[in-house]
């Protein structure tokens, strides 16, 4: 099982526009500043078109983002 | 970054931390601050614990000082000195000792005192509680010379057993008084006896040596004999012993005792060099010494609550002349000299968090504090050097400044910039007008109309021709260390500006004329108000010299950025009074003003900050204010104080009434106007294209609080179904792309609506997310592998 951290999408049910698929929750990979975070966040299995939801964008990613600024 | 020399150069310059008047005057360095504070807290234990690890003696002492503090408080002509002499003997008798020996190893370097007068024995105190063995040599009782020289002892009862204490703790601490008849032979004898010896001047048996023979800076006589306790002498050559002299001899001698004895240097950093601490009095209140009966002696005989209201008179006397005036600086609970400290250390981290970056970035740069300290301490030298040197090694968060710079970008790309010359004169130019991109991005068709009056007011003169520039002036490189990008800058505007035969600059933005100064010293720049001060500007005013909803006074506010440019304070001064404004200074005005929280990036790195700067600044302005610069105007009036800019009244057929409380066009609609005066300036006639994507004004300004453009989310809506990559909601029909155009990637929530979309939230991050942005997830992984392999962050991915 992935340890990384787990992020659905916020409200509503989203599926891929383009292939018209429902999305997983799969594991991919986060870059910033020569740092690199596994993740596992919605994502078009077909596509791989990836969601990154607002509560995950103003909270914890913002947090990161603003600690390797200062590191 | 600072070197330490540079370092202490910088910390040097601010006082707070040099000691207050009346330690200095202290021999034995008191805290007087802190054993005021104690006192007035009815702390007296512990202000005697403070009291006696200062004060040699402490029982004699505090009888008999002569209080030498009480000459130098500030206080003095503010209600009288505080009484610290009456405080000092109430916190004595009305406290038990608590003196707790703690037996010290004994040390084998063996001091000898000669005469027990209050040099001596301070010196024989000392030494005895650092752990020197200690022989005292006396005459007669070992108080005898003491009684002599201070007969209060005798008659004063009360405080008999002070002298009795002290004794007792001199022989606890196995100091050994041993009589000794008067001999030529004796000091000789102890010097070869002995590690070092003390002369006491005023008591020994000996004859005491001509003082110019003795070193004034150690107190060295001959070989290992140190001297001390002169009398003190006055300009009329009356002599008279002085208790605290005397002793702080005492203490400095047996300081050079110990240094001879261990074969140190005599001199080496003895004196602590430190600036006197700067004091501003002026707005303090008179309040006279809290009087109380008196002994025989003339000492006040306090009553707790009385030495608790006298102690509270203390002015706990401290600089802090620039923190008071600067929000920024009381954010961080500190003051510049530890602040040199804090960007110093946060230059030398290699691991490990930059945790001063917050307060290199915070600075407005505006040079306030430097106005107001008597020293000159200039915060924005120190985070300027900071940030360029943060840029220099490539430490700089990326998020501080990128939006600005890209404002600055943009404001002086193909989109918004343009050269004019002027169209009634296009070979002859004598001035180019350069408004300032954000006077542009505000007040558009005022300048216009200005540069259109410019050119006929100046058509008839000797020196006719008003071209126009607009553009960025590259502030903001400067302003976020960029020192290079702001040289190229202004390597470009340079062009320009030979190109149009080296016309004299005119601004209408302070920053603007400041960023010239800097960068381009050979242009001969100067305000348009300077200018338009000379000229006749009634057209320009039309008939109306009085608004109706002109406010009665204003407060002016001048721009941090003109701060010691008299010319722009005059001619703005002189052209508001020509427009019927009567004015009235704030407190803090003209060189002194303060920032809004434009300057230094402030609004763009840390919001909030600039917002506290400028609620700070708009509480300093009673009425409603007068403002030379768009941005404070603009700032000011959208932190709700009514805010007018010099424009509004020298054009006064150009605004609405409520002019004043409008705030500004947000980040959009700046770039937007920019693009707009551009185009119509070109055309003659010109209008942005309809936007096909309707975003509700409410949310637009919450999305540009977090520097989210209108463009962006246009951007974002075209990208996303260009390439088709967005998600559906299935709920509701909403969809979501994301767009990334360079760093920040940028999420747009949003449905068609008729020909366009409509936008119901977004947000951005700058972590790069395989898979979104309108990239594909293979290509970013492939393009990040290679710098990120051997330095992924988190272990197991426990982070995002």
């Amino acid at each position: 099982m992935s340890m990384a951290p787990n992020y659905g999408p916020d409200a509503g049910a989203w599926m891929c526009g383009r292939c018209q698929k429902p999305l997983e929750q799969i594991r991919t990979t986060a870059f910033y500043l020569n740092s690199a975070f596994d993740v596992v966040l919605p994502r078009c299995p077909q596509c791989g078109l990836t969601l990154v939801p607002k509560s995950l964008a103003e909270g914890k990613m913002l947090e990161v983002e603003a600690l390797l600024e200062d590191k | 970054m600072l070197d330490q020399d540079s370092l202490h150069a910088f910390e040097a310059r601010c006082t707070q931390e040099s000691p207050p008047r009346c330690r200095l005057a202290c021999p034995f360095d008191l805290d007087c601050r802190a054993f005021l504070t104690l006192l007035e807290q009815g702390k007296i234990d512990e202000a005697r614990k403070l009291l006696v690890r200062h004060v040699p003696l402490p029982g004699i002492m505090v009888r008999l000082c002569d209080h030498p503090c009480e000459q130098a408080c500030l206080r003095r002509d503010l209600g009288g000195a505080i009484a610290l002499h009456d405080l000092e003997l109430f916190c004595m008798r009305s406290s038990q000792s608590q003196e707790r020996s703690l037996p010290l190893p004994p040390k084998r370097l063996r001091m000898a005192i000669l005469g027990a007068g209050l040099a001596g024995l301070t010196a024989a105190w000392d030494l005895a509680h650092k752990g020197y063995p200690v022989t005292v040599f006396h005459n007669g009782e070992p108080s005898e010379a003491l009684l002599t020289r201070y007969p209060q002892f005798q008659h004063d009862v009360k405080d008999r057993n002070f002298l009795q204490a002290d004794l007792a703790a001199l022989e606890k601490r196995k100091v050994i008084f041993q009589q000794e008849a008067s001999n030529p032979e004796l000091l000789d004898r102890l010097s070869r006896q002995f590690d070092a010896v003390l002369l006491d001047v005023d008591s020994a048996s000996v004859r005491a040596p001509d003082r110019r023979l003795v070193n004034a800076q150690t107190l060295l006589w001959r070989e290992n004999i140190v001297c001390a306790g002169w009398l003190q002498r006055t300009a009329t050559g009356h002599t008279y012993a002085s208790p605290s002299a005397q002793a702080g001899e005492g203490r400095y001698a047996a300081q050079t005792m110990e240094r001879l004895a261990a074969g140190l240097s005599l001199t080496a950093e003895r004196k602590k060099t430190q600036g006197t601490l700067h004091v501003d009095v002026a707005h303090v209140a008179h309040v006279p010494r809290v009087e109380a009966e008196r002994d025989v002696d003339g000492t006040a005989l306090y009553a707790a609550a009385e030495a608790s209201a006298e102690a509270a008179r203390c002015l706990q006397c401290q600089c802090l002349q620039c923190v008071r005036q600067c929000a920024y600086m009381q954010k961080f609970k500190g003051y510049p000299r530890l602040y040199a400290r804090q960007v110093h250390n946060n230059a030398a981290i290699v691991k490990g968090l930059h945790t001063a970056n917050e307060l290199v970035n915070g600075c407005a740069l505006c040079g306030q504090c430097a106005e107001l300290c008597p020293e000159n301490f200039s915060m924005a030298e120190l985070c300027l050097a900071a940030r360029e040197d943060m840029v220099q090694r490539g430490v700089m968060p990326p998020s501080a400044h990128e939006f600005a710079l890209e404002d600055m970008d943009s404001a002086s790309g193909p989109e918004c910039a343009l050269t004019l010359p002027d169209p009634t004169l296009p070979e002859t130019t004598s001035f180019l007008f350069f408004p300032g991109c954000q006077l542009a991005a505000s007040r558009g068709t005022q300048v216009e109309t200005l540069w259109i009056w410019l050119r006929k007011a100046l058509g008839t003169s000797a020196t006719p021709g008003v071209a126009l520039l607009l553009s960025c002036c590259g502030m903001p490189a400067h302003w976020a260390g960029r020192r290079e990008l702001f040289k190229q800058h202004m390597k470009k505007l340079h062009t320009i500006w030979e190109d149009l035969g080296r016309p004299c600059l005119l601004t209408a933005c302070a920053s603007c004329l400041a960023a010239f100064r800097e960068g381009l010293p050979e242009v001969r720049a100067k305000s348009v108000w300077e200018i338009m001060d000379g000229l006749d500007i009634s057209s320009l005013l039309g008939q109306a010299t009085n608004r109706a909803d002109m406010p009665p006074v204003f407060s002016v506010h001048d721009p941090c950025t003109a701060r010691n440019n008299t010319a722009w304070h005059t001619a703005v001064r002189s052209l508001a009074r020509k427009a019927g404004a009567v004015l009235e200074e704030p407190t803090l005005s003209t060189d002194a003003t303060a920032c809004c929280g434009y300057g230094g990036l402030v609004w763009c790195a840390q919001p909030q900050s600039a917002k506290d700067m400028l609620a700070h600044r708009a509480a300093q302005l009673p009425h409603p204010a007068l403002a030379s610069c768009i941005m404070c105007r603009d700032r000011l009036a959208a932190g709700g104080k009514e805010c007018w800019h010099l424009l509004d009244i020298l054009l006064p057929g150009m605004t609405k009434s409520g002019t004043g409380r409008e705030p500004g066009p947000g980040l959009s609609a700046r770039r937007a106007n920019r693009a707009q005066l551009r185009t119509r300036l070109l055309a003659g006639t010109g209008h942005t294209k309809p936007c096909s994507l309707r975003v509700p004004p409410e949310l637009l300004a919450r999305l540009e609080e977090r520097h989210i453009l209108l463009q962006d989310l246009e951007a974002a809506v075209t990208g996303a179904e260009a390439c088709g990559q967005w998600f559906a909601n299935a709920e509701n029909g909403h969809r979501l792309g994301s767009w990334k155009p360079r760093h920040v990637t940028f999420w747009v929530e949003y449905a068609p609506e008729n020909q366009g979309y409509v936008l119901y939230d977004a947000w951005c991050h700058r972590m790069i997310v395989p898979g979104s942005g309108g990239q594909e997830a293979e290509a970013v992984i492939k393009a990040q592998q290679c710098c990120t392999d051997g330095s992924r962050g988190g272990q197991g991915g426990g982070r995002s």
